[in-house]
């Protein structure tokens, strides 16, 4: 048996090569077999819920879209395809019909076969006020849903409104029939195991650190997802963000620094990426029924003294089309002509003050956020309260959080607010919930013109795209007329992820999208 | 029996201050602008929504109602379930805190071995190379913003010298060399301050105890100088256990900063986002805990301070 003695020298020794030992590399002193693919995500902000009828925050979509699925998907690139549905619906004639023919080989995660059953309870679930659902009102104008076959179903709606399809995505799914009176509300909420058809399966929710799901053996797509396991992570801190994708503890970053981002895509080891969302809009609610913002040729004033390039290359670093009309640039349905009649223009937009009420300027109060979301809009602010005063007009600054700045536009009590402002990324949202009346924010704005409800409702009724996109012109010209709305611009969708992630690509609508990546 | 009547004395006022505090609480997270309904039921919810979501959670109630039923909670040990994220309270709170203790117990004895060895060494030597150094120590250490020295040593240890993760946290039970690693850089950020604090005290207080007559007395005495300088030392502590004591409690505060950027799941983590989502029940929670440590703290500092002054406990 050998004698094991310590002496001084080898106490020291034995000591150093443990100190040494605590300084290696973290990735060497982790290293462990990796038995899994995992792909790690990260969000800015922290989720409340994974239930996507109940969903508020477009970066935690993610939770939602991967354990819940729907009749059709409004995709990363902003194209409309079937989903759970065999085709896109067959619509009626008089645009208020909806039939769908469903996939028969999709099941549950809890094993269960989906069919035109779960669809119509999902819906009637979502449709009952009773259950509260906060983005029920996006759907109410669909009246009746008719299962035809076990996998044929039908929709009616009071009156055509073409829309509602673009919205599944973002804030519908379907779950199992019995499936919310059996497991309840809080259980979709944080732990909604078993009740989608998605690729992931929830696994579990460490509150204020990060939710995890596992890979759906069953997936009714073969061959997806490519990783066995999807940790989404939350790191509120730009630069811990940042540093976590650097030193490879994670796979994708959403929301890097604007400042930052053109410099961290170039690093070795890093990946990135951005595109213009098409419903991703920072706006400038201008109350229209206060003083001095009743005048239209004040509020055309306004539109055209505001540089919105430099505000897209200068402020923002190239993360925001510049526009003027609420339709992005890159969407098919932008009116380029009506743009350019509030685009900037020093001369105009002094002509249009001296033909206003307010011919020598006026004073007026600018709400914006404290906190940034999605961008953050206090430099904006500053720089469109310096453009302004090269006309005349003094703008006071007043920082809100966003529940005080929110419910001020919702009532109507602020004479401008500028805030970003997420869409589905379809033409009609931001026109309808801000420009029409009895609408959540009809009061931003105080606009009501019957010309332009009768051409939204006359879009809700359209199918194609090449009428639609006259429809949505005309709609434009009348903004650019009466400027209800002041609009700077649309934000980028931008993701920065490592070189060892595959197939990723940005959406459009902003969520990070996963069911396609391989790691 | 006269020291466990006044400690008696000290329990009580302590627990009369938590009740003040907790109404205070009460209140001020209640007189917002806005409801939490609007952050669960967000910009879409109607008026008939937002008052359905108030009355099914009780926020329609009195204050006072409200209060006294959530004193009896907290008094059973349930602190109630949030209604924005629909969890436990409680165990909440159980999770993160763990967390929020490991970083700041580690950053508090950093800051006592540390503070308490610089001060004593500066003021033994008053003007040697210890003093100097100490003094332009202390000074850097007061001025460096924790959130700069953290976002700088993310930098540096992490991204550069990959030594330590960037952030994140490991339990002790993942084993002790890991968890000190993801410990390491957010105590050590939070400690710099206090580190700085704590010497400059206790350099301070040394020097004026040791330029005092009883020490003179007992130099004169003959004694041999370690034991002088411990006796000062013993008569030094009291007002730099009161500080250590307070920053104690400070600590919990500044590692809401802390936490927030090296991205730890503790206590500060969860009370910014109940903060955000006017999760009015957490927040109470979290701060109703943060005011509890820092009596504790103070209570114990008293404590102490009876033990090593004499003449505390005649006085007591």
């Amino acid at each position: 048996m050998t004698e094991f003695t310590l002496d001084r020298r080898k106490f020291l020794a034995g000591g150093a090569a443990g100190g040494l030992a605590a300084l290696l590399p973290i990735d060497l002193l982790h290293a462990q077999p990796n038995n899994g693919k995992t792909l790690t995500v990260v969000l800015p902000s922290n989720p409340i819920t994974v239930d996507p009828i109940n969903q508020l925050n477009h970066d935690a979509m993610v939770l939602g879209q991967t354990v819940f699925e729907n009749l059709v998907e409004y995709d990363l690139d902003g194209v409309l395809k079937p989903q759970l549905a065999k085709a896109l619906p067959t619509i009626s004639a008089d645009k208020k019909t909806y039939v769908f023919e469903l996939r028969d080989d999709v099941t549950f995660q809890n094993g269960k076969k989906m069919t035109a059953e779960d669809v119509k309870y999902s819906f009637d679930y979502l449709l009952d006020a009773n259950n509260k659902a906060a983005r029920r009102s996006l759907f109410t104008r669909i009246t009746k849903v008719t299962v035809l076959e076990p996998y044929k179903v039908q929709f009616d709606l009071s009156e055509p409104y073409g829309p509602w399809l673009y919205f599944l995505t973002k804030y519908m799914g379907i779950f199992p029939v019995g499936s919310r009176q059996e497991h309840g509300d809080a259980y979709f909420k944080s732990s909604p195991k078993g009740v989608g058809t998605g690729f992931g399966i929830f696994e579990d929710w460490k509150p204020n650190d990060s939710i995890t799901f596992v890979k759906n053996p069953n997936y009714w797509r073969k061959g997806l997802p490519h990783w066995d396991r999807l940790v989404v992570k939350m790191i509120p801190e730009d630069a811990t963000r940042v540093a976590y994708l650097l030193t490879g503890q994670v796979d994708v970053i959403s929301a890097p620094p604007p400042r930052e981002f053109n410099k961290l895509k170039t690093l070795p080891g890093v990946t990135g990426a951005s595109r213009p969302t098409l419903g991703g809009a920072l706006l400038m609610y201008t109350n229209t029924l206060k003083p001095p913002l009743d005048d239209v040729n004040f509020r055309k004033a306004i539109a055209c003294a505001i540089d919105r390039k430099t505000i897209g290359d200068k402020v923002y670093y190239g993360l925001l089309d510049p526009s003027s009309v609420p339709a992005p640039p890159r969407g098919w349905w932008f009116n380029a002509a009506a743009d350019k009649e509030l685009g900037y223009d020093l001369e105009r937009a002094k002509a249009y003050l001296a033909k206003s009420k307010y011919p020598t300027g006026a004073e007026i109060d600018l709400s914006i956020q404290a906190e940034p979301y999605l961008l953050d809009t206090k430099d904006a602010a500053i720089f469109v309260q310096a453009q302004l005063a090269k006309i005349g007009i003094k703008v006071n600054l007043k920082v809100y959080e966003f529940s005080v700045l929110i419910q001020q536009a919702i009532r109507g009590e602020h004479q401008m607010a500028l805030q970003v402002f997420m869409s589905p990324g379809e033409p009609s949202y931001i026109l309808q919930v801000c420009l029409t009346p009895d609408q959540v924010l009809s009061k931003s704005t105080g606009y009501n013109n019957p010309e332009l409800n009768g051409l939204l409702a006359k879009a809700f009724a359209e199918t194609d795209q090449d009428k639609l996109k006259d429809i949505y012109g005309a709609i434009q010209t009348i903004v650019a007329r009466d400027a209800p709305i002041g609009v700077l611009g649309y934000v980028h969708a931008a993701n920065l992820w490592r070189p060892t992630v595959e197939n990723f690509k940005v959406n459009q609508g902003l969520t990070i999208s996963v069911g396609e990546v391989k790691v | 029996m006269v020291l466990v009547r006044a400690v008696a004395g000290r329990v009580l006022a302590s627990l009369g201050t938590l009740l003040i505090v907790g109404l205070a609480l009460f209140v001020l997270t209640r007189s917002g602008p806005s409801s939490p309904a609007r952050i669960v039921l967000g910009v879409d919810a109607t008026v008939e929504q937002i008052r359905d979501f108030e009355r099914v959670n009780g926020l329609d109630r009195s204050l006072l109602a409200q209060y006294g039923d959530w004193l009896a909670q907290v008094a059973r040990g349930e602190f109630g379930r949030s209604f924005v994220t629909g969890r436990d309270v409680a165990a909440e709170i159980v999770n993160a805190l763990p967390v929020t203790l490991s970083i700041v117990l580690t950053a508090f004895a950093i800051a006592v071995v540390f503070g308490g060895a610089l001060g004593t060494a500066a003021a033994l030597r008053p003007g040697g190379v210890v003093d100097r150094l100490s003094r332009f120590g202390t000074v850097i250490g007061l001025s460096i913003p924790a959130f700069w020295l953290s976002i700088l040593m993310i930098r540096v240890f992490a991204v550069d010298l990959r030594w330590l993760p960037p952030g994140g946290y490991a339990p002790l039970s993942a084993g002790l060399v890991t968890h000190l690693q993801f410990v390491a850089m957010p105590a050590l950020s939070l400690a710099v301050y206090y580190v700085a604090v704590l010497a400059r005290m206790t350099q301070a207080s040394l020097q004026e105890t040791l330029r005092s007559d009883h020490v003179r007395t007992a130099r004169a005495m003959g004694l041999p100088r370690r034991k002088v300088v411990v006796y000062a030392l013993v008569n030094a502590l009291p007002p730099v256990v009161n500080l250590a004591a307070l920053s104690f409690g400070y600590m919990f505060g500044w590692a809401l900063i802390i936490e927030q950027v090296f991205n730890v799941p503790g206590l500060s983590r969860a009370l910014l986002n109940a903060i955000s989502q006017r999760d009015f029940l957490l927040l109470q929670g979290i701060v109703f805990l943060f005011t509890a440590v820092f009596i504790l703290a103070n209570l114990s500092a008293d404590l102490v301070n009876r033990l090593l002054d004499p003449r505390q406990r005649t006085a007591a």
